[in-house]
């Protein structure tokens, strides 16, 4: 430490972002573990207290483990996806082939374009009869796959896992490619003399150094699915049916639509819980590594 | 090597690939966009009533510069303040802080919505910028909490020696040393708030305050049946995203850098 004794000054430094995280965070994480144990329909001031009915309730309710089923496949489905293929574009990446910039530049654009965007095009590209994925696999002969991608409760969250594996594929991507950039190249000389072919190197070499990137990129897929709020709403609105409902999308629908703030506060508890652990599991992962 | 030939086509083939399924929804949006009227599409929407396009990207030019100015602001000087001085509580503040890294604002949007509606700040900007600044905030103070730690101490004593105030060191020394993560803090937040779709579907309650994603949203839910409609809701998203594609373009280093540093370092 710089000073042996304290430094006043430093709590104005702190004040504003503190301030901040207490009234905008903080303040709405209490008001929700408040309300959850109340019967407040979110419009008017008045809150019964009601203890754990509304835990209860949830905990009978099968559209919320319908959504947690949903966020658990969603999760699983974008991280693999998205660790696989970011993973070996990584390494090729890493080659340094002249061009690779531009490539990369493309794989990460759709980070820098809004969810509604993406899902407003998409709503069109999956259209069942005008859309262009369906008029482009009738074209080559292939009618079986144009299928009904968000209007089939079998392929709907299919479809949402996809969209979002087009838009954050690039993530995975650019951490394995910091990753790989950080490893030390003489372990990689002598993998060569001893003769390990590119393929080789990357299965059995590569792969495990980066391990802890992909620990982390599983907790950061766990955060991302209990994030995911906007892409479902916006492509399917968590339908057909319960199809692809996801705890935010039926937290909101809860506290808007129904007008049960405090049951919604109850989903919200949840989800808070598990997101709170995996913060600390990553600062975790993030100690373990310096 | 004699595989060295092969080895970078096969490179080349995946490269290519993959950029051809990650180009084609866009060229398809573009090309659908122009099949019908051309131009004339991009004219409508442009010159559309309801929703006017300059007034919507400004306001979403307003809110994520703001938020990403307020955020490098407060979150140097936190940083600053948990990386190189002393007080009591440090620790835990900082961690206090810190948990908020992963908390869903859809977590508590009713809450959230309350606690905006209070401050009267309902359909402002302000009512989008705060919050947006105060769930950013966290990851970013990570990030320049450990590029601080990276600096060395000794350069900030001399200055101390030299009777400078603590403030006149993180003007005069820390601030210019954190050009780099600055950069990154700036373009990542300025990215993820001009992204947002939750808050300002929230707070914005008339058109005149609409910020891009939400525009997206009410021309994707227009009644499209005719090729047209389509060709004009492609334009509509083309244009939409364009601003947010350019300073992407022009800054996607410190984007890049910006997503690594906010996910690797604890």
């Amino acid at each position: 430490m710089l000073h042996r004794k304290t430094d006043k000054v430093a709590y104005l430094y702190i004040l504003p972002i503190t301030l901040l995280s207490l009234v905008f965070i903080y303040y709405c994480i209490g008001f929700t573990l408040y309300s959850s144990f109340t019967d407040w329909n979110g419009m008017s001031p008045e809150m019964n207290f009601v203890g754990w009915a509304n835990y209860v309730k949830l905990f009978h309710d099968k559209t919320f483990f319908t959504a947690v089923k949903n966020n658990l496949i969603f999760f699983a489905g974008t991280v693999f996806v998205q660790a696989l293929v970011g993973f070996v574009l990584a390494v090729i990446l890493k080659e340094k082939l002249p061009g690779t910039n531009l490539f990369k530049t493309i794989y990460f654009m759709p980070i820098a374009m809004a969810t509604s965007v993406i899902t407003g095009i998409f709503r069109i590209l999956l259209n069942p009869t005008t859309g262009d994925i369906n008029q482009f696999f009738r074209a080559i002969g292939w009618n079986a796959l144009a299928k009904s991608w968000l209007g089939d409760p079998k392929l709907s969250l299919f479809s949402v896992i996809c969209v979002n594996i087009f838009q954050w594929m690039g993530f995975s991507m650019i951490i394995y490619y910091a990753a790989l950039m950080a490893l030390p190249e003489d372990v990689y000389e002598s993998a060569k003399l001893e003769g390990a072919g590119f393929w080789r190197t990357m299965v059995s070499l590569t792969f495990p150094m980066v391990r802890n990137t992909t620990d982390l990129l599983i907790i950061l897929g766990i955060v991302g699915s209990l994030k995911t709020f906007d892409i479902v709403k916006l492509l399917t609105n968590g339908g057909p049916g319960r199809s692809s409902t996801v705890l935010n999308t039926y937290l909101y629908e809860k506290a808007f639509t129904n007008f049960a703030a405090g049951e919604a506060a109850t989903i919200g508890i949840c989800i808070l819980i598990i997101a709170m652990l995996m913060s600390v599991a990553q600062i975790k992962l993030g100690e373990s590594r310096r | 090597m004699k595989t060295t030939l092969l080895h970078k086509i096969l490179c080349y083939v995946a490269l290519i690939l993959f950029a051809l399924i990650w180009i084609a929804p866009v060229a398809t949006a573009f090309d659908k966009s122009m099949a019908i009227n051309g131009w004339k599409n991009y004219q409508y929407i442009l010159t559309y009533q309801k929703i006017n396009y300059f007034q919507v990207v400004g306001n979403s030019m307003i809110v994520a510069v703001s938020s990403a100015v307020i955020v490098g602001l407060i979150t140097t000087l936190g940083g600053y303040a948990f990386s190189k001085l002393h007080f009591h509580g440090q620790k835990a503040i900082y961690l206090m802080i810190l948990a908020c890294l992963a908390v869903p604002v859809a977590s508590v949007t009713m809450p959230l919505f309350v606690t905006i509606k209070a401050f009267h700040l309902i359909d402002t900007h302000l009512g989008l910028i705060i919050p947006l600044v105060a769930f950013n905030a966290p990851m970013m103070l990570m990030m320049i909490k450990n590029y601080f730690d990276g600096i060395p101490n000794e350069l900030l004593e001399s200055a101390q020696i030299d009777g400078a105030s603590s403030f006149c060191a993180y003007r005069n020394i820390m601030l210019p040393l954190s050009g780099p993560i600055l950069a990154n803090v700036l373009v990542l937040t300025f990215i993820y708030t001009w992204n947002d779709y939750l808050i300002p579907l929230l707070v914005v309650r008339t058109d005149p305050k609409y910020t891009v994603t939400l525009a997206a949203q009410y021309f994707m839910s227009t009644v499209f049946q005719s090729p047209t409609d389509v060709a004009r809701i492609y334009a509509a998203m083309l244009l939409l995203s364009t601003p947010s594609i350019i300073i992407y373009l022009f800054s996607q280093k410190y984007l890049q850098t910006g997503i690594t540093a906010g996910a690797i370092k604890g």
